[in-house]
């Protein structure tokens, strides 16, 4: 009698922390849901009162945006893809090296490992004016390279922060049989530690893309035309004619498609890349 | 002096190689643009004259003495308490709803972290859409149970870029807290359910506890997060309507590009650095106090 009762209670319990999952996610990705599919309807099917869940799917729209004559959607898709690809490596390059001294030799793993794990904790918009001046004068401004050295800027804190964790996590030993093999230092970086960052590689990667993507103020302030990214270019089609729903809503749908994809796969990494922060910072 | 050392030594000054380029990157795209800042908010710099020349504490004055900045402060300030305390809250009922559901399916934790993905400018776009007054699906269905909601208009604005905000963050305070609540081991939960009699009470007092450094982090990155908050308010509302929603971000970003206010715009960036700095270095104490 009571085991059933119980057992009866425990699939109720069951049961309420499905509904309030269904309930979450489809409250959270309700924006991104209905973008999606707005993107897939005619125009007579947007309009449609009361809203359509269920429509054959059209893909004139985005026939519209890739066609666009005012806004050259598909260059500033370009943009994004260039920008967050060099923001990526060029942030890689920059701290595997760095990692690699802070937690082999600790050097520099007191002071430059947090002041730069802080970093991320700035408002961005206090480097926003002065790098506006700086960009004018050496020509950085519209470029992709300017915003792809942002990208690295905002990126380099996490991809430190993961890889200085991956560095302590292979066994010195390994670094050892290298050093009485008679390798430098550089030697080691390249031949043991290199080919065992493949996982934590990947990390960074699926991170910085995704951020660098996603960014948006800088991309506002310092590109007029030629550099424009994916996410200050996708605003263009809700403020230069009004809002023409089904274009917008595919602009929108390529613009958070490739980190919405990625993000499936990296997510675990920001818990950790998170914690490891702040248990090490 | 030992052969050994001497070879630790040499092992140190390689590995001091290695920082060089990190450290002069940054130096270079961090150090100097705060230096010209740090000059600037002391000169007359216009778009003109990109050079300036010195002129006291004028923009500093200006900038303090301005009630808009005061007024864009405290709407940071205020943003940024409501959504940390609205997100972290959810998060955690959630954590503790939804981490028996979790433990073993992976893809559903990934489902409920979508918007974290999305670029929240982009997310302020598609809310603009979906909360149309006359067309997008929210409004248009509450008309249809009889409430007529202009969640744009200005008496619903501030909920509005609240909302949006808490929506679209509260799953990385909630992937955070059930990151750690998954680290706890599985022995100390038997151990604290076997105390039968206060069940849920006593799995709060010991879990929690266990989650706290957790929840620091949490609440100090979305704090900054929110207090920094540009992006979805920007595609949103621009600011307005008047400055009713103008954060500190966005205050700096008008008083540069919109009113060509320079001196006065990197004067309140530098202001904003040093409560940044502060509160940086309150948190930091804060943490490594509890280790």
């Amino acid at each position: 009698m009571i085991v059933s009762r119980r057992s009866r209670f425990d699939s109720v319990l069951h049961a309420s922390r499905w509904v309030v999952f269904v309930a979450v996610a489809l409250l959270v990705n309700f924006p991104v849901l209905s973008t999606i599919l707005t993107s897939f309807k005619t125009n007579a099917d947007i309009n449609a009162y009361p809203p359509k869940w269920i429509f054959e799917p059209t893909l004139e729209h985005y026939r519209a945006v890739l066609a666009s004559p005012n806004i050259d959607y598909s260059h500033y898709i370009m943009n994004s893809i260039v920008i967050a690809t060099v923001g990526t490596i060029f942030a890689i390059v920059l701290t595997l090296p760095a990692a690699y001294a802070m937690a082999r030799q600790r050097v520099g793993s007191s002071w430059l490992l947090p002041l730069i794990t802080n970093l991320r904790a700035l408002p961005l918009i206090i480097f926003a004016i002065p790098f506006y001046f700086m960009y004018k004068q050496v020509g950085l401004l519209d470029t992709r390279l300017g915003l792809a050295l942002i990208a690295c800027v905002i990126n380099i804190p996490i991809a430190l922060v993961l890889f200085v964790g991956f560095v302590q996590d292979v066994p010195r030993e390994l670094d050892d049989a290298a050093k009485i093999d008679g390798a430098s230092m550089w030697k080691t970086l390249w031949h043991v530690v290199l080919p065992l960052s493949r996982p934590v590689m990947l990390a960074v990667f699926l991170l910085s893309f995704i951020y660098s993507w996603n960014e948006f103020l800088f991309g506002l302030i310092l590109t007029t035309k030629s550099a424009v990214p994916v996410t200050v270019g996708a605003t263009f089609f809700v403020t230069s004619r009004g809002i023409e729903w089904g274009p917008t809503a595919a602009a929108m749908t390529i613009g958070i498609l490739p980190p919405l994809i990625l993000g499936l796969f990296a997510y675990p990494y920001i818990g950790k890349s998170m914690l490891a922060g702040a248990v090490k910072g | 002096m030992s052969n050994a050392t001497s070879f630790e030594m040499k092992e140190r000054a390689a590995a001091r190689v290695l920082l060089v380029p990190l450290c002069l990157f940054m130096a270079a795209l961090l150090g100097f643009p705060t230096l010209i800042n740090l000059w600037y908010s002391f000169s007359d710099v216009s778009f003109q004259n990109m050079i300036g020349s010195f002129v006291g504490l004028d923009n500093y004055a200006a900038a303090l003495s301005n009630p808009k900045m005061w007024q864009a402060l405290g709407f940071s300030l205020k943003f940024a308490v409501i959504c940390t305390t609205l997100q972290v809250v959810a998060a955690l009922v959630l954590v503790f709803i939804l981490h028996p559901l979790l433990a073993k399916r992976p893809w559903m934790t990934a489902i409920l972290m979508l918007p974290m993905m999305v670029s929240p400018a982009l997310m302020g776009v598609m809310y603009r859409l979906i909360l149309n007054e006359f067309t997008g699906p929210i409004p248009v269905y509450l008309e249809m149970m009889g409430y007529g909601v202009n969640f744009l208009g200005r008496g619903n604005i501030y909920k509005t870029v609240v909302a949006i905000e808490v929506l679209q963050w509260t799953p990385f305070a909630f992937l955070i807290l059930l990151t750690a609540r998954q680290t706890i081991s599985y022995e100390l939960e038997e151990a604290a359910a076997v105390d039968g009699a206060t069940g849920f009470r006593s799995t709060l007092h010991i879990l929690l506890p266990m989650m706290k450094p957790a929840l620091v982090i949490v609440v100090f990155v979305r704090f900054i997060d929110s207090f920094r908050v540009f992006d979805h308010i920007y595609v949103l509302t621009g600011g307005g309507p008047g400055n009713l929603t103008t954060s500190i971000s966005i205050y700096i970003y008008k008083l540069f590009f919109v009113q060509n206010t320079l001196g006065e715009a990197v004067a309140v960036s530098i202001l904003l650095l040093m409560m940044s700095l502060a509160l940086i270095v309150a948190a930091m104490r804060l943490v490594v106090r509890r280790n």
